[in-house]
């Protein structure tokens, strides 16, 4: 019977157009499911890379008294207010107990802004340190030929101020501009200042740090933001970072490393940056001419030659003039020009230019505002709302394995815990000895508020002491105890690994061993936090991740809408269709129920045909879906903007078919026709037998 | 014994709209087991509604059908579907064969139905009715590849096939050209006389007509006449 059932459905599959119709329908749909199917999970999958592997780890924690949700990469732009864990070694101890859990990390994030100081104020203050040391321990020649040089190097930054100055009189009237400003440059750039300059060189410095370099626009004020985190266990469960230029920070030492992507973005000499974008876009087989955002980085080098200007002294300045003469083969022209013209740069000569920048020019230059070794000086905002600065040293920069282009990922730098905790506004322990120490060199003394009055101005006051009128001997004073400690900040403060566990830890990463086990594991900590009563609350990397992690759930919102609308279309064309089809067929239906065709019979013979129809073509559409899958995951969908080189975690998606996607789609189609079908199948049902005996159609 | 078919007063009534077409008005007939009896009629005279209500794919209006002992009237449409499908046969004009099943399948079809062979057994007795109706040899073709009095012939293979007592058949040499119809009417007559199966069949043709043992005519849904043209014909021959 089954078999009977099966052959007339399956040999009326090819009976007419309606089926074919039907199958059309179900070949697309099955097919869209398949590949949309698979391109999602590959997407899902590539995004939680991207989140899991670069700061969120699996699943995230943080205290459940904080007033914000978590975000690692927040909305609104600002850092969520959250408040520290309250017993985060204790966290930490029993959520790794649990046996899913690989590793748990503790962090915190929050901004700061950098201004990497610009070049008129840098090459003064190296002026300075050289003129000190001549006046301390007497001149050398090497000491005289620096002091030379960089005596040059600031008159020839004058030098492009004025230019700068003259080019501006010609535009607007100079009543707009301060004379005293004016007059401050005239005299910088006079021949007779720089003949003075040695007689009272810290008279003539003074004068160029007040009154000339406010002139010239400071450097760029970048915004960072860090991870504060424990480095070595963050380098140990984050197997993505690599470490790019110099080297890892040291265990139990403080400093940061920049992440490449902001070092390259935000810290590199602004012309050799545009020119790698180009170099990177021209690889990759974009044309100068056809591209508009590559035509205006060309226009930004040609015009913004300052930067470039500003960094030279009057030797280099020769040189570079030299370089470009040869190589535009002109036998005048100042450096402006030279650089002006050098930098028009094309689709033909552009390799060629590429090439001698980084060859002849770029020895010259500093590319980078901040080195490898240097220390940085961080400004963030405390807790409580006031500033706070700290040097840190930068050791490295590092970079994830597979995004190195996308901003996303580059935009947070790492920073040792420590430091954190100070930017946050905490006190470490060592911090607390030197305000301890300094207060105790001061003679500081806590006063009772009730017996302020006397102990201030009564007569047996102790705390006060007369200041004596003096010369403050900066000497001494930085030999003292405060002064030292102050010193060694610059220098390694080593620290162990119960410092990281104890002091504030605003979240912790988590890294599970069964990734598919999330929910659970989810579960277990939020169970296991109420019975400790740890105040954390557990969050996946989804929603961990703020907006990142929305879009995971926009793109399969997408996709469930698409499914719905395949599934409306198909339920209508289907039952239509299938109306149709039935209508045609009466006679024949007539016919089986006058010969003793039961109704369920027929019912089951309609929808056995459209089962048919459905495997079939489903199944066809499912194999296509597939072959097509393949051929993506072979060939990969190239990531063209920052946000899809995150969202692909590469260059490239590679989807992936998994057989629950083809499951999952085959599922959907049959139950889509089955249903459209069963109005229809009920009609054929209820076709009379007497209907076999009517011969006139 | 008692007549197979029993048809005591019956009306049947079609509404068209809001006018009532009467179709059948007042018909009583009695047709014995083993019977071969023509309906005749013009067009509309009611003998196919006639053969509806015999062949339980209709029910009447008024009166009583009485069909293999029972009153199609207190059956259920499973039951009535039933009695279908183990009781009667049927030969349609069209022939109705399934077009998407071979010959054989739509031989079996009613066999599958009624679910009491096995597929030894069902093979056996298919290939006997087609044996016995001449078309053994096309036994896997499709309908679609046959004649028109071949495709009748699997339609008579496929109303005997259950063993029914009652075999209809509804203008059966209406589609068929006057010699095919022949045969069609001399194999059922041949099957008629061989097993005992009542045949009833509706037909305006006379040289039909003429090998039925009775012909009931029908005019505007009434009974005019009962002949019995096979005794002529044959009393005929005697002379």
């Amino acid at each position: 019977m089954l078999g009977l059932l099966l052959q007339v459905s399956f040999r009326n599959l090819f009976r007419s157009r309606i089926n074919l119709l039907i199958g059309t329908i179900i070949f697309f749909g099955t097919l869209l499911l398949v590949v949309g199917g698979a391109m999602l999970d590959s997407l899902v999958g590539s995004m939680s890379r991207s989140i899991v592997g670069t700061v969120s780890g699996h699943i995230q924690l943080y205290s459940e008294r904080s007033r914000d949700a978590l975000a690692i990469w927040p909305t609104a732009g600002t850092e969520p207010d959250l408040s520290p864990m309250q017993d985060y070694p204790r966290v930490q101890t029993e959520i790794a107990k649990l046996p899913n859990v690989k590793a748990v990390v503790p962090m915190g994030i929050n901004g700061s802004l950098i201004t990497s100081g610009n070049t008129v104020d840098l090459t003064l203050e190296e002026l300075r340190g050289v003129v000190r040391q001549e006046k301390e321990h007497g001149s050398t020649p090497l000491l005289e030929a620096q002091r030379q040089s960089l005596k040059e190097h600031v008159r020839q930054i004058v030098r492009v101020l004025h230019d700068d100055l003259s080019h501006a009189k010609e535009m607007e009237t100079t009543d707009a501009r301060d004379p005293e400003a004016l007059a401050a440059v005239e005299r910088a750039s006079s021949d007779a200042f720089w003949q003075g300059f040695d007689q009272n060189p810290y008279a003539a410095l003074e004068f160029l740090e007040n009154k000339v370099a406010p002139q010239l626009p400071d450097g760029d004020l970048v915004a960072l933001r860090y991870l504060g985190t424990d480095l070595d266990g963050f380098a140990r469960s984050f197997d993505r970072m690599e470490i790019v230029d110099g080297q890892a920070v040291p265990a139990g030492r403080r400093g940061m490393l920049l992440s490449k992507f902001t070092y390259e973005e935000f810290l590199k000499l602004k012309t050799a940056r545009r020119l790698d974008l180009i170099k990177e876009a021209v690889d990759t087989g974009t044309r100068i001419v056809s591209d508009p955002e590559l035509q205006r980085f060309v226009r930004e080098n040609k015009q913004q030659t300052r930067e470039i200007l500003l960094q030279l002294d009057r030797l280099k300045t020769e040189t570079a003039v030299q370089r470009l003469r040869a190589l535009l083969g002109r036998s005048d022209g100042t450096l402006d020009e030279l650089l002006s013209s050098f930098f028009d740069i094309n689709d033909e000569n552009f390799q060629a230019r590429y090439a001698f920048f980084y060859g002849e020019l770029a020895p010259l230059l500093q590319l980078y505002r901040l080195k490898v070794g240097d220390v940085l000086t961080l400004t963030a905002f405390t807790r409580s709302g006031y500033t706070k600065s700290l040097n840190v040293p930068v050791w490295g920069t590092f970079q994830f394995k597979g995004l190195e282009k996308s901003p996303l990922a580059g935009n947070i730098c790492l920073m040792d815990i420590m430091s954190f905790r100070e930017l946050y506004g905490y006190l470490s322990a060592d911090t607390s000895a030197e305000i301890a120490t300094l207060k105790k060199e001061a003679g500081a003394e806590a006063v009772d508020r009730s017996r302020a009055e006397e102990e201030l101005f009564g007569t047996a006051r102790k705390v006060v002491v007369e200041a004596a009128p003096a010369l403050i001997d900066d000497k001494q004073a930085f030999s003292a105890a405060g002064g030292d400690l102050r010193r060694k900040e610059l220098q390694p403060r080593a620290f162990d690994q119960a410092d990281i566990t104890k002091g504030v830890v605003l979240n912790a990463a988590v890294i599970l061993k069964n990734p598919a086990k999330l929910k659970q594991t989810l579960k277990d900590i939020q169970a296991l936090s109420e019975r400790e009563q740890l105040g954390v609350r557990a969050i996946s990397w989804q929603d961990a991740a703020g907006t990142l992690g929305q879009l995971v759930n926009l793109a399969r919102l997408v996709l469930y809408v698409a499914v719905l609308i395949i599934f409306v279309v198909m339920m209508v064309i289907i039952n239509n269709a299938m109306m149709m089809a039935t209508l045609r067929r009466t006679a024949e239906v007539g016919t089986m129920r006058a010969i003793g065709a039961q109704r369920p019979f027929i019912l089951a013979m309609v929808l056995a045909e459209t089962l048919s129809l459905g495997v079939f073509f489903g199944g066809f559409g499912a194999l296509v879906g597939s072959g097509i899958v393949a051929w993506l995951g072979s060939n990969g969908i190239r990531a063209t903007t920052d946000i899809m080189y995150f969202f692909f975690s590469g260059p490239r998606l590679y989807p992936h078919l998994s057989p629950g996607n083809v499951i999952w789609a085959m599922v959907i189609v049959l139950i889509v026709s089955v249903v459209s079908t069963l109005y229809p199948a009920f009609l054929a049902a209820r076709v009379p037998p007497v209907r076999a005996m009517q011969t006139d159609e | 014994m008692g007549p197979i078919v029993s048809i005591i007063d019956v009306y049947k009534e079609y509404s068209l709209g809001k006018t009532v077409v009467p179709a059948l008005r007042g018909v009583s007939l009695d047709v014995g087991a083993g019977e071969f009896i023509s309906i005749a009629g013009p067009s509309g005279s009611g003998k196919t509604t006639l053969l509806n209500l015999i062949g339980c794919v209709d029910v009447a209006t008024r009166g009583t059908v009485v069909v293999a002992g029972k009153n199609t009237a207190e059956l259920s449409e499973r039951e009535l579907t039933s009695l279908r499908l183990n009781t009667i046969g049927f030969i349609f004009q069209s022939f109705n064969l399934v077009p998407v099943l071979s010959v054989f399948q739509n031989v079996e079809f009613p066999l599958l139905l009624q679910r009491r062979l096995n597929k030894a057994e069902r093979k056996k007795r298919v290939i006997a009715l087609l044996e016995q109706v001449g078309i053994a040899t096309h036994a896997d073709h499709r309908p679609s590849e046959l004649s028109g009095g071949q495709r009748q012939r699997v339609a008579v293979a496929r109303a005997l096939v259950g063993n029914p007592q009652i075999v209809l058949a509804d203008e059966p040499t209406a589609n068929l050209d006057s010699v095919t119809g022949e045969h069609i009417i001399d194999l059922m007559k041949e099957l008629n006389e061989r097993d005992g199966t009542t045949f009833i069949f509706s037909t305006h043709d006379a040289r039909v007509m003429s090998h039925a043992n009775a012909v009931i005519r029908l005019e505007d849904g009434k009974i005019v006449g009962r002949e019995h043209p096979a005794a002529s014909a044959h009393a005929a021959g005697m002379h």
